[in-house]
């Protein structure tokens, strides 16, 4: 490509560096300072006093519960998607597109009202028994199992497809040479084609993996209220404009995301395979 | 003494009868598990959507008035307008924009490239909660020096700043696909530099270009987090609008019509685009065959 054309990615360079590094900036120096809406910048001063709500047990409460949930997700979505994933690319169904365009179809309507219709469902009066005679959830509104459920079904697309692109690139010859070989199908599975797809695996697991840890609508909807996350924290925080607290909660997931960042490099040298 | 005869076995053959029976029927549990809890909510959505009564926990009569009455109701077609607006401005500017930023990073080299790609990507790994209220406080801080920011503007940038990484992240393949003499010879024969990027580069990359800008329409018309944090003055989109009135209770079932709505719109854009594709291949086959026979 003509050296000419470095030029038009000069604004992009400015953009970038201005909207990914000044407002993380700014979050951390509102999280180790009073600065706040009725403090003007030459009262500024550097304190650490936020730093206490890092130990109060609803904080912590509420790091514990995002962390298991966001692992129990990724887990489950791991089992549910790979399998999806795998059937789709076995398939003698021609055109894989369409399959593939049936698990992501539901994430084109609107998260929250889908969302808060799962919420409905799952209490003890709702639509469907009043159609089917009986109650399809039990009664599970308010509990983990509800929102894990929701967690799992609106982050498992992701999953699906990066698992799937990571399996379509995996030749078919080396399958048959395995077979050929004499490996029984399930270790072909596990000694071949797993280890080749794990990069999907990889990508998929941190595209469920965060957006849970972060999240804090699907929790509070389908808990109704009751399960605390620590993206509630910081949206409790943002309603009531503690934004010192909020920025330091944000701060320390942001440590979380450069952790799997790191991560992700290591299984993706160029960074350029995240589609 | 007769030998024992060698049995299948001894050869190597192992029965995955019974196991792949096993497979079987559990794949077709696991199947249908799957779309159900992909599915559900969308059909509850559907069946709300004609259920006469205006109490969501019990289905009386089949009626369609609420789709009619999606046009009456005048919060949720603000919050509409107000989400087409917003995502309809930063998915052309993102479009445009990420194509253009692509082509740039990619004439950088490979060496420097490989490092702005990955701060591409922060605005895509990141979580939405943290962007989103880092981008508000920053807009709080300039809020010193222009005090009625939040609103449109605040909700264009920060859609643009999600929206343009992930046209930047599927026009670059296509251009590492591109062949480089393309353009060389585009300018031997005497083009100017970015006319031959207008009619040479950019029909070659079309197809990249054209699956960004779905993207980025896509992320940006369901973004709810972003835009919670970001949004001012009462410029709620749909996703902010519904999360309120969750909150008081009194959500009107118009806004399951127009979601079904467009449900069955996407569904049949998709119904239409697999078809083109289909003909398309098609046209193609056949031409193949005609060349085919002539030489």
């Amino acid at each position: 490509m003509n050296k000419e054309f470095k030029v038009l990615a000069r604004p992009y360079m400015v953009w970038l560096s201005v909207l990914v590094f000044v407002p993380i900036l700014a979050m951390i120096l509102i999280s180790i300072s009073n600065l706040n809406s009725s403090v003007s910048v030459g009262e500024l001063m550097i304190s650490f006093s936020h730093f206490k709500l890092l130990l109060e047990s609803s904080t912590l409460i509420a790091f514990r519960n995002s962390l298991v949930f966001a692992t129990l997700t990724t887990l489950l979505s791991f089992v549910l998607g790979y399998f999806i994933a795998y059937e789709i690319k076995l398939s003698k169904f021609k055109n894989k597109f369409i399959l593939l365009t049936i698990v992501i179809l539901p994430m084109w309507s609107n998260l929250i009202l889908r969302t808060e219709s799962l919420a409905n469902i799952m209490s003890e009066n709702n639509i469907l028994k009043s159609i089917l005679g009986f109650n399809l959830f039990g009664n599970i509104s308010g509990t983990g199992v509800a929102v894990l459920f929701g967690l799992v079904f609106t982050y498992m697309p992701f999953m699906i497809l990066s698992v799937y692109t990571a399996l379509e690139k995996i030749d078919f010859a080396l399958e048959e040479a395995a077979l050929d070989l004499g490996l029984s199908p399930i270790k072909k599975f596990w000694k071949v084609v797993f280890p080749l797809s794990l990069k999907g695996v990889v990508t998929g697991s941190i595209m469920v993996f965060l957006p849970t840890l972060a999240g804090f609508a699907i929790p509070k909807i389908l808990s109704r209220g009751r399960i605390v996350f620590i993206g509630t924290i910081i949206e409790n925080k943002f309603v009531y404009t503690n934004y010192n607290h909020g920025a330091l909660l944000a701060v320390v997931i942001l440590f979380f995301i450069l952790g799997s960042i790191l991560l992700l490099t290591k299984f993706d040298k160029e960074g350029e395979t995240l589609l | 003494m007769e030998k024992e005869r060698a049995t299948l076995k001894d050869y190597g053959y192992r029965d995955f009868t019974l196991m792949n029976k096993i497979y079987k029927i559990l794949k077709k549990f696991f199947v249908v598990f799957i779309i159900f809890g992909l599915y559900i909510s969308i059909i509850v959505i559907a069946i709300q959507s004609v259920n006469e009564s205006r109490i969501i926990s019990e289905f009386t009569r089949l009626s369609f008035k609420w789709y009619g009455n999606i046009f009456q109701e005048e919060e949720l077609m603000q919050a509409i307008k107000n989400t087409f607006l917003v995502s309809g401005i930063a998915t052309v500017l993102a479009t445009i924009l990420g194509t253009f930023f692509a082509i740039g990073l990619y004439a950088l080299g490979k060496k420097v490239r490989v490092i702005w790609m990955l701060l591409n990507n922060v605005p895509i790994l990141n979580a939405d909660i943290v962007t989103g209220f880092s981008l508000m406080l920053m807009f709080r801080l300039l809020m010193v020096v222009f005090p009625n920011i939040f609103g449109l503007f605040t909700l264009v940038m920060a859609h643009l700043f999600f929206t343009i990484p992930y046209v930047v992240l599927s026009v670059m393949p296509k251009l590492k696909e591109t062949d480089p003499n393309l353009m060389d010879a585009a300018l031997d024969l005497g083009v100017r530099p970015y006319k031959a990027l207008i009619k040479v580069v950019i029909p070659a990359i079309k197809a990249g270009i054209f699956s960004g800008m779905l993207l980025a329409l896509t992320m940006s018309i369901d973004d709810f987090v972003i835009s919670y944090f970001n949004t001012g003055a009462g410029f709620d989109n749909l996703s902010i609008w519904i999360y309120a009135v969750i909150g008081r209770r009194n959500l009107t079932p118009s806004v399951y019509a127009f979601s079904t709505l467009l449900t069955l719109f996407t569904l049949l854009g998709l119904l239409i685009y697999s078809f083109l594709q289909k003909q398309k291949k098609g046209r193609k086959n056949e031409k193949n065959n005609i060349n085919g026979r002539a030489s």
